[in-house]
């Protein structure tokens, strides 16, 4: 079932899942940047949980790469 | 002081392999050069078979379950050299284990309270193993020291598995053939046999692959010919076609590879002749493979439910999921949430897998298109990813643990 379109479909698949997780990461960091200037004691914790929103929304990129390797190599 | 002669000693060497690595690589095949760069092919999504046992039962050894048995040996050393002589003073490896263990009990106090320790168990346990598990698959020679499987070993297991084999389960032939019929577009490297060991080529990538029907000589319309003829009653040995796309399979050679021109025109490709086959590496990372961290999510959720029941009893903690005490919303919302706990079990296999296979995928092209120097710095970045994700792994099942063990209605009394 192989097409011509298949990479055409797998860099749309990456590229648009990479834009809501990147602007997602960013957001992220910049909460999190800004919670610690105004409380640098809380650097521990702020620290914790910016890297679990981060996976969480890394996640998303994760799966449209993952969708995007199946386009290319399994499809 | 800049022209200290080892610093332009040092300076040149620099670029002397900067310049080396990109001749090499990708870029310099281009241009005739390319003798350094890996080659491309070998991605493969399922673990590869290394061994096939059929004696006592059928068995299938995966290389990611080879690299998972060298990891629990790894663990088990490890642990045993930390646990060998505890000092109250430690020092070296107990130290190290040390630390990891005050950091879990550190953040399992924060995240939960005092009563969330018992937690730690499973949570170190899959951090140590993910862990291990992702630091050596990034190893050198993990993925590109293997054996070099042939067409028509290739064929043959392919017969035995899959639904061809279920589809035909008592004629072989058959099997065979529409293992033919299905994969006949399957690439299989194409390497060089002038010299007395078998190398796979290398800085030529993905254009050294020649499709099964080119190895086998044929178009998949003879395939289906010939499951007629066998179907009407002739036996597989009596026909010729059939004979001789045994025999080119067996000799892995490529026979029938032509590029179609624009014009219509039909031009035989350089490396007609040539050996083919597949790399089957010996080793693979453990988390590259969707059914380890599938495994390990099971695992992880099942101890989360155990945690729930266990501690909210079954009424409590299974009204979360089944509520319709409280109008029709808040059965909705139970409904949601038992989506929830299987969209987690998806979501830790993929973001694992997905993360640690990417990172293996980006050191195979960053060897192709820079080899020596390119894959120095993401190296580094899968050493950190390593542990960024077997911390969240861990830490993610902690607080789901958390999570599961709040009460309902402690959650409303906020």
């Amino acid at each position: 079932m192989a097409s011509e379109w298949q990479p055409i479909g797998a860099a749309l698949s990456m590229g648009l899942g990479a834009v809501g997780s990147g602007l997602g990461i960013g957001m992220l960091a910049n909460g999190a940047l800004q919670s610690l200037g105004r409380n640098p004691e809380a650097r521990g914790p702020i620290q914790q949980s910016m890297i679990l929103a981060i996976a969480f929304t890394e996640a998303i990129a994760i799966y449209a790469l993952v969708v995007a390797i199946l386009i290319l190599f399994v499809l | 002081m800049f022209f200290k002669p080892k610093i332009i000693l040092i300076l040149s060497a620099v670029l002397s392999v900067f310049v080396i690595s990109i001749l090499g690589g990708a870029l310099g095949d281009s241009f005739g050069f390319g003798f350094l760069g890996g080659p491309m092919p070998f991605i493969s999504i399922a673990a590869e078979t290394v061994f096939h046992f059929s004696s006592p039962f059928s068995y299938d050894l995966k290389n990611s379950t080879i690299m998972l048995w060298i990891a629990m040996i790894v663990i088990i050393i490890l642990s045993w050299l930390a646990t060998r002589n505890m000092k109250d003073i430690p020092s070296g490896i107990q130290n190290l284990f040390e630390l990891i263990f005050q950091f879990w009990i550190d953040t399992a106090d924060e995240a939960g309270g005092k009563s969330a320790r018992r937690f730690l168990p499973v949570v170190i346990t899959i951090f140590l193993g993910v862990l291990i598990f992702n630091w050596l698959g990034i190893l050198p020679g993990v993925g590109s020291i293997g054996k070099v499987e042939t067409v028509e070993e290739w064929v043959h297991h392919h017969s035995h598995s899959g639904h061809c084999a279920d589809d035909y389960k008592s004629d072989h032939t058959m099997a065979e053939l529409c293992v033919l019929e299905e994969e006949y577009n399957h690439g299989f490297v194409v390497f060089d046999t002038s010299g007395s060991i078998n190398l796979m080529p290398l800085g030529r990538g993905e254009t050294t692959r020649a499709p099964l029907n080119a190895i086998g000589g044929y178009v998949p319309e003879d395939i289906s010919k010939i499951k007629k003829k066998i179907k009407s009653g002739t036996a597989p040995e009596n026909i010729d076609e059939f004979v001789q796309i045994q025999k080119n399979i067996h000799d892995g050679k490529v026979v029938n590879l032509y590029t179609k021109e624009s014009d219509g025109s039909i031009s035989p490709q350089s490396y007609l002749g040539k050996n083919t086959g597949e790399l089957i590496p010996f080793f693979r990372g453990a988390s590259t493979d969707v059914n380890t961290t599938l495994a390990i999510a099971i695992f992880s959720m099942i101890a989360i439910q155990f945690w729930g029941f266990s501690s909210l009893g079954f009424k409590g903690y299974g009204g979360k999921f089944i509520n319709f005490s409280h109008g029709p919303i808040n059965a909705f919302v139970g409904i949601l949430e038992l989506f929830g706990e299987f969209a987690k079990t998806i979501s830790f296999t993929f973001r694992l897998f997905g993360n640690m296979f990417a990172g293996e995928i980006v050191l195979i092209s960053m060897g192709f298109l820079l080899p020596l120097i390119g894959m120095m710095p993401f190296m580094g970045l899968e050493i950190f990813v390593g542990m960024i994700q077997a911390l969240i792994f861990s830490m993610l099942t902690l607080v789901f643990g958390v999570m599961a063990v709040t009460s309902h209605s402690e959650h409303e009394d906020h």
